[in-house]
Parts: structure tokens; sequence; C-alpha cells
């Protein structure tokens, strides 16, 4: 009688310890499939951030964005056709590019805000936007434009809010509605009159004219600068510096 | 260090997620009226992100995905059973990782901080412990 209990007591031990075996191995998988999941979900992180990363493919003119960032950036500092900061500067730097050149766009979003902040609201240097139009028969309606809102005093808010919502090289985003939607951005005051100005054949030939003039400056890219200064002869091409400490060295070299 | 109940993780879960579907939702409806969500504490940081381009994926405003995110949380901490524990852990997981993203952006690349997307990044960060802790102390366990 007792041998038959603890045959039975034995037999119910087993089995309690087969079904813990058993949860702790179906645990112990289960983790595993996580922890592989895991790596997957980590992999589509990653992909949605590179599709973020390119996300907006620009050139929408009823999506217009970060007016308030170069309202911000720009906000104070006074202008005069394309040229930003004080008519007292020293030294005046140069940009000669092109409103749809993505490398033009980096520059204005990476390196030329903090060159405004440290040495054109400072008062020591100007900042100058001229068109050099090598991308495509769309750059030049778009530097005429730029002019044009210049005329009114917001040329670098537009030239800034145009970059911001650049897209594709010569893909016909350059639309009247785009430049409309870019202008109004800027803050342009009599959008009736930018629409006249920016077709008038004296501005397009003044966008001809300054890409003629970086040409005969010995630049082939964009963006390229210049500088000139009490430190140079006449206006003098320094290239495509790639860093802000670079277009700051300049700046002093020149002042 | 003794592991909380899971009943008790859950019922955290829910909060958390029933208030990040409320945040992001704030942050969504603000967007899709052509505005941006208000900073309460002042300051232009929220409407300088909204503004960003870094706001839309695809045309699509960032906390629509929030929103969708939160509501499957929600759903994983109603639910019972190894599958909602391993779905809680992997969707905040995503989540988590995605907002570590966007606040490196908002330090970073926009140079603005928008309280409402710090407080979304904080209930994420929240729900991916909570889960991660549900997930590695109760899966393969009884429901």
């Amino acid at each position: 009688m007792s041998g038959r209990n603890d045959r039975e007591a034995r037999r119910e031990e087993r089995l309690r310890e087969d079904e813990a075996a058993g949860a702790g191995g179906r645990r112990q998988l289960l983790i595993k499939v996580g922890s592989a999941a895991a790596f997957l979900v980590l992999v589509a992180v990653i992909v949605a951030v590179v599709v973020s990363q390119g996300g907006g493919s620009g050139g929408d003119a009823s999506n217009v964005k970060e007016t308030s960032a170069v309202d911000r950036l720009l906000n104070g500092i006074p202008q005069d056709g394309l040229v930003l900061g004080e008519p007292s500067a020293k030294v005046a730097l140069v940009e000669f590019g092109d409103l749809q050149c993505p490398v033009c766009k980096g520059y204005s979003e990476e390196v030329l805000p903090s060159v405004i902040e440290s040495r054109v609201r400072s008062g020591e240097a100007t900042l100058e936007f001229r068109n050099y139009t090598i991308i495509g028969p769309e750059s030049i309606p778009a530097g005429a434009a730029a002019v044009a809102a210049g005329k009114q005093g917001r040329g670098w808010e537009f030239v800034e809010l145009f970059y911001r919502n650049q897209g594709a090289e010569d893909s016909g985003y350059v639309t009247d509605e785009f430049l409309t939607a870019i202008a109004e951005g800027a803050g342009v005051p009599d959008i009736a009159q930018w629409n006249v100005d920016r077709k008038d054949k004296a501005v397009v030939r003044e966008v001809e004219a300054t890409t003629a003039e970086a040409r005969e400056l010995g630049f082939n890219g964009t963006p390229s600068f210049a500088v000139e200064g009490p430190g140079t002869k006449g206006l003098e091409p320094i290239g495509t510096p790639g860093s802000v400490a670079a277009l700051e060295e300049a700046i002093s070299n020149a002042s | 260090m003794k592991l909380p109940r899971e009943a008790t993780l859950r019922g955290i879960a829910t909060f958390l997620a029933t208030f990040g579907i409320g945040v992001a939702t704030y942050i969504a409806i603000a967007d899709s009226g052509g505005g941006s969500p208000v900073c309460v504490a002042g300051g232009h940081g929220c409407q300088t992100v909204a503004e960003s381009s870094y706001s839309h994926v695809l045309g699509i405003n960032v906390a629509v995905f929030g929103i969708v995110g939160y509501a499957l949380l929600l759903l994983c901490a109603f639910l019972r059973g190894d599958g909602a524990r391993m779905g809680g852990f992997l969707i905040s997981l995503g989540g988590f990782g995605y907002s570590v993203y966007l606040t490196y952006l908002e330090v970073f690349k926009i140079e603005a901080i928008c309280q409402w997307c710090v407080a979304s990044a904080v209930l994420m960060t929240l729900l991916f412990v909570t889960n991660t802790t549900r997930m590695l102390g109760y899966v393969g366990r009884e429901p």
C-alpha cells in the first residue's frame, strides 16, 4: 500500500518537473524569438529614419515649410536688394549660388546661419547672394524671383525659404504657383508688383550678368564664394570653403 | 528586486498609452488646421518643429504614426498572453527608437524643442521600460 503511494508521489513529482521544464523551455524560446524580432524592429526603425530623411521631396507650393526659422535667422538684420547686413560693414562676402542647387541648400542650412550670426549680425561683414544659374532653365525664373523679392526688402527671406523648400533639380517644380508661395512665405508685401518685377527683362538680364561674372571669376560650380574688403584687391574668389571656420577666416583675412 | 505584478504593469501601460494618444492627437489636430501646437511654457519651439521638413514623412504628420503606435500599445495592454507581451515590447521598442531619432533632430538639426514632442518621447520611453519588464518577466508563463 505504502509502496504504491510512494510510486504515485514520485510520478506526480516527475510530471511537475517535466511541466516546469517544458514551460521554461518555451519561455527561453520566446525570449530568443523576441530578441530576433527586436533586431528586425530596430532595422525597421533605421529604414524609417532613412525614409524620413529624404522625406518630403520639396518643391511643394501647398506646403511651404520653415518660414518662422527663416524669419528668426534674418530678423533685425538690414537688407538692400540681395545684400544682407549693415551697409557700413568693412567686408563683403558674396555667394554665387543657384537656387536649384542641393549643395547650396546644404550651405544655407548648415553653414551660412552660423556666419550670419557671428559676422553679419555683428556688422563686421555683409553677405550678398548673386545668381549663378548653372543647374538648368528653371534656375533663371527662380533667380529673377529672388532679385524681385530683393526690390521689396525680402530678398534673403526668399532665398533662404526657397532653399528650405527646394525640389528636385529641373523637375518642373519652379512654377508660378511655387514661386508665389515662396514669395508669400518670405513676406514680400506687394505680390502684384513682385510678379511684374520678376518678369522684367532688366531683372532677367541681372541674373544673366551675375552668372557671367561668376564664370569670369573662374567658378565652375555652386556655391562659390568671393570676398572683398580692405585686405583684398577687389573681389577675390575663395572657391567653396567647406566650413564655417573657413568662411570666417576668409572674412577676417579680408578685413 | 521584486518584479511588479503583470496586472500592475498592464495598468501602467494602459495609462501611459492613453496619455500618449492624447498628446499625439493634439499635435496632429493642431497641424491639420494649418497651425502648430501651442507651447504651454511659451517660446516658438513647437511652431519651429511643426514647420520643419522633418515633421512629415511621406506627406503624413509624424504624430499620426504616434497615434497608431499608442493605440496598438493600448490594445496590447488590454490583452493577456504572450502575443500581447511580445507585441507590446516590439511596438514600444520601435516607438522608443524613433523617439530617440526625433529628439536628436530637435536638438541638433531643427535646433528647437517642442514640449509636446518631449512629452511623447518620455511617455514612449516609459512604455518601453514597462513593456520590456512585462515581456522579460512574464513571457512563457500563464496569462
